[in-house]
């Protein structure tokens, strides 16, 4: 055990304070601060701009291969770099998806063609990715996508029909990775194939859906005999599940610094507020600032344990089991906090029409972390059933 | 950055659950609670056997030299056994204080420390009651801002019953005319460094505890049937013990990390032992809760065993600071002046 960064690290973050500092400025810094959670919508093309500043300098995609246009940088840079990101008031990365996720699935999963073609577009903060996983009947229940994928004899193409919900910043992403059905016979996570598909093509339909903060960040995007190559599927048909699957174990892994580092801004925040309005003499709102306070400590001694190993005792993987309903339970309870310590005026708008301050948005926004991503209810299933082995509840 | 343990401190954790889930019994904790101590020399001198009574005692005076990373494992497992010995108070709290104290008090009873054949125990000011008073071979006691050695017999003890059976808890006066052994600004340093390692044993126990609920529940309602299936089976069952697998694994890594702190960080450990504590004694306190419902009537019952490892929960979320006190340390850090929040000290 050895919990502090070494002299090479130090190094590592006066690279990158220096590097934010001179060009996280000028055009740049009215994006500062902005973006995160709930406000995703935000200075959408500045925010495209900045990932292409970023990559010439090369910080994104730090954590991936060097052959595959990374930095191959340890788990301490990657958890500095995200820190000093936060800290300097990076804005919310529009590039997350593809470098988090897609990148690396296709680094372990795709073929030669596959990285050729997709990771420098993700490494230069060019292309931009979004998730089309989750349909209307296909929810808790993932597996039981009806999107189907059938390869057109004529012209040797898939053909993708089918409809696709709740897909976050789709408006906005050139590409779409899908898991569709391959084999029309089968059912639940059997035969399913994980296809690379282009966003503009007549076949594909974005409709914005309007969220409760009165803004558009998902969509639902329809498939109507949308094209795909025929080497655009990773893996085999039939292999799709064990792709995607892949794919959220990435999602719990080095991303969740980057996260945390976004909390950890307004949980800042809230602390400012708290000691502007009074509300820090609260000695029942000083408890939860604490509480909330200790909460983000613990996501973050637990992702550091969890990345550097220390859960060869079996924990690993229970540790990436609960990360979700942990910080979801934690993000939604901070949103509650943010408003309390506001007291009577939370309720006021800043802006009209409905232009809600950052702490509102953020508020209502936390009412969705504990259902997307897999719900509150079904990570505890999974949770009993597959960490503590408790038997499993019949599924009809 | 690295929270992994060694392979061989994980051995280590290994033999030493071993050794205790064969030995420590439910029905030798029960059969301890009537017998006039409470607690057997012969396993005392078992532990020592093993090496814990020495783990901590540098090698100069006998022991195997290590630190608060080393026992912390070794903690949460006599946790899991609701352990009566005071060896987590002797290894972890009051042989560090006693090599902090040094001169001769330290040469004389480190070395016996070590072999076991002193039973050496520390208390602070926050204790108002001593736990084991009446088996220390040495009390290291902090009042008013003072610290003494007082051996069996130059001290009286008052019994006081604790809700755990397993406790053994003294009212204890110093004597008129007890040598201060330190005072002024180092007895603040050893206080707070003493209160750290005590609050760390607790929160480290309480994780074995908590593990050892969730296994009793995770058994019990897979052996329970109701509605022809196992009770564990449905949703409204299983999710209360995922709540408590979530509280527990969470709250280890605090733990590893105050660990940590108080072996080779000092200035941090105040802040980090807060928090495990508070994490710990929470995840150990949920289990308790979730427990005795999942378990449904029988969980209310003296037979059932889930009340020894409540009841020992209930008692260590209470002492060493209690939750509040916890609280109000994390507090003042978040809301002094020029506190250092934010992204570059996210790891405090």
């Amino acid at each position: 055990m050895k919990l502090s960064f070494s002299p090479e690290d130090e190094l590592f973050r006066e690279e990158v304070v220096s590097w934010l500092a001179d060009n996280l400025c000028g055009e740049f810094e009215p994006i500062r601060f902005r973006g995160g959670p709930g406000d995703e919508h935000s200075f959408v093309e500045e925010r495209k701009a900045w990932e292409q500043k970023l990559a010439e300098g090369g910080w994104t995609c730090i954590g991936w291969p060097k052959q595959h246009g990374g930095r191959a940088a340890t788990v301490e840079q990657q958890v500095i770099f995200n820190e000093e990101y936060a800290r300097a008031g990076g804005p919310g990365r529009m590039g997350h998806i593809g470098e988090t996720l897609m990148g690396p699935t296709l680094i372990a999963f795709g073929s030669d063609a596959q990285r050729e073609r997709y990771l420098p577009g993700i490494r230069a903060g060019r292309e931009f990715w979004c998730q089309g996983y989750s349909e209307p009947s296909a929810g808790s229940d993932l597996a039981n996508v009806k999107t189907r994928a059938r390869l057109d004899e004529n012209t040797g193409e898939w053909r993708i029909n089918g409809q696709k919900v709740w897909t976050s910043l789709a408006h906005e992403s050139q590409y779409v990775f899908v898991i569709a059905r391959t084999d029309p016979e089968s059912v639940a996570h059997k035969g399913l194939g994980f296809f690379l598909v282009a966003m503009d093509q007549p076949g594909v339909t974005v409709r914005p859906i309007e969220q409760l903060t009165g803004t558009s960040e998902f969509n639902e995007v329809f498939f109507d005999d949308a094209v795909c190559a025929a080497d655009d599927i990773v893996g085999a048909p039939g292999e799709g599940w064990k792709v995607a699957m892949g794919l959220l174990g990435f999602e719990r892994g080095v991303s969740t610094l980057g996260q945390q580092m976004l909390f950890q801004n307004e949980l800042d925040e809230i602390v400012r507020v708290a000691r502007a309005n009074g509300a820090a003499r609260d000695p029942a709102l000083r408890q939860r600032i604490a509480e909330a306070h200790i909460g983000l400590r613990i996501m973050r001694f637990n992702s550091m344990r969890m990345l550097s190993g220390g859960g060869d005792d079996g924990s690993l993987q229970k540790e990436a089991m609960i990360y979700k309903l942990y910080w979801s339970s934690w993000h939604r309870n901070l949103g509650k906090l943010a408003m309390d310590v506001l007291g009577a005026e939370s309720e006021i708008v800043p802006e009209a029409p409905y232009g809600l301050s950052r702490l509102q948005s953020m508020y209502l926004f936390t009412r969705a972390d504990t259902i997307y991503g897999g719900t509150n209810q079904i990570q505890r299933n999974i949770i009993a059933e597959r960490a503590l082995g408790m038997p499993r509840e019949p599924r009809g | 950055m690295d929270f992994t343990f060694s392979e061989d401190q994980l051995l280590f954790q290994d033999s030493v659950r071993g050794f205790l889930v064969n030995e420590i019994t439910p029905e030798r904790l029960r059969a301890g609670w009537d017998t006039e101590t409470g607690r057997d020399p012969a396993l005392w001198q078992q532990l020592a056997e093993l090496g814990l009574t020495g783990l901590t005692v540098p090698e100069e005076h006998g022991g195997l030299g290590m630190n608060a990373v080393d026992f912390v494992l070794l903690a949460q497992e006599c946790g899991y056994v609701a352990l009566p010995e005071p060896l987590v108070n002797h290894a972890l709290v009051a042989v560090p204080l006693l090599e902090d104290l040094g001169g001769e008090l330290a040469a004389r009873w480190l070395p016996l420390a070590a072999t076991g054949e002193a039973r050496v125990v520390a208390a602070v000011e926050q204790n108002l009651v001593v736990e084991d008073a009446h088996v220390a071979d040495l009390l290291l006691l902090e009042r008013d801002g003072q610290w003494y050695a007082l051996e069996q017999g130059q001290f009286s003890c008052e019994r006081n019953e604790s809700v755990d059976p397993g406790r053994r808890l003294f009212s204890v006066a110093v004597p008129a005319g007890a040598t201060v052994v330190a005072g002024g600004a180092q007895a603040r340093i050893l206080r707070s460094a003493t209160l750290n390692r005590g609050a760390l044993g607790c929160a480290a126990q309480a994780l074995g505890l908590a593990q050892r609920m969730i296994d009793l529940s995770v058994q019990y309602t897979a052996d329970r049937k109701q509605f022809g299936k196992p009770i564990g089976s449905f949703q409204a069952v299983k999710h209360h013990m995922a709540n408590v697998a979530v509280r527990l694994e969470y709250a280890k890594a605090p733990v590893h990390r105050a660990a940590y702190a108080a072996a080779e960080d000092a200035a941090a450990a105040g802040l980090a032992v807060a928090q495990a504590k508070l994490m710990a004694c929470e995840a150990a306190n949920l289990a308790a809760k979730n427990s005795i419902q999942v378990h449904g009537a029988m969980g209310y019952t003296w037979e059932v065993d889930l009340h020894i490892f409540m009841k020992k929960a209930w008692a260590l979320a209470n002492t060493w600071g209690d939750a509040g006190w916890h609280k109000q340390q994390v507090a003042e850090v978040i809301f002094a002046d020029g506190a250092a929040l934010g992204a570059g000290a996210t790891f405090q």
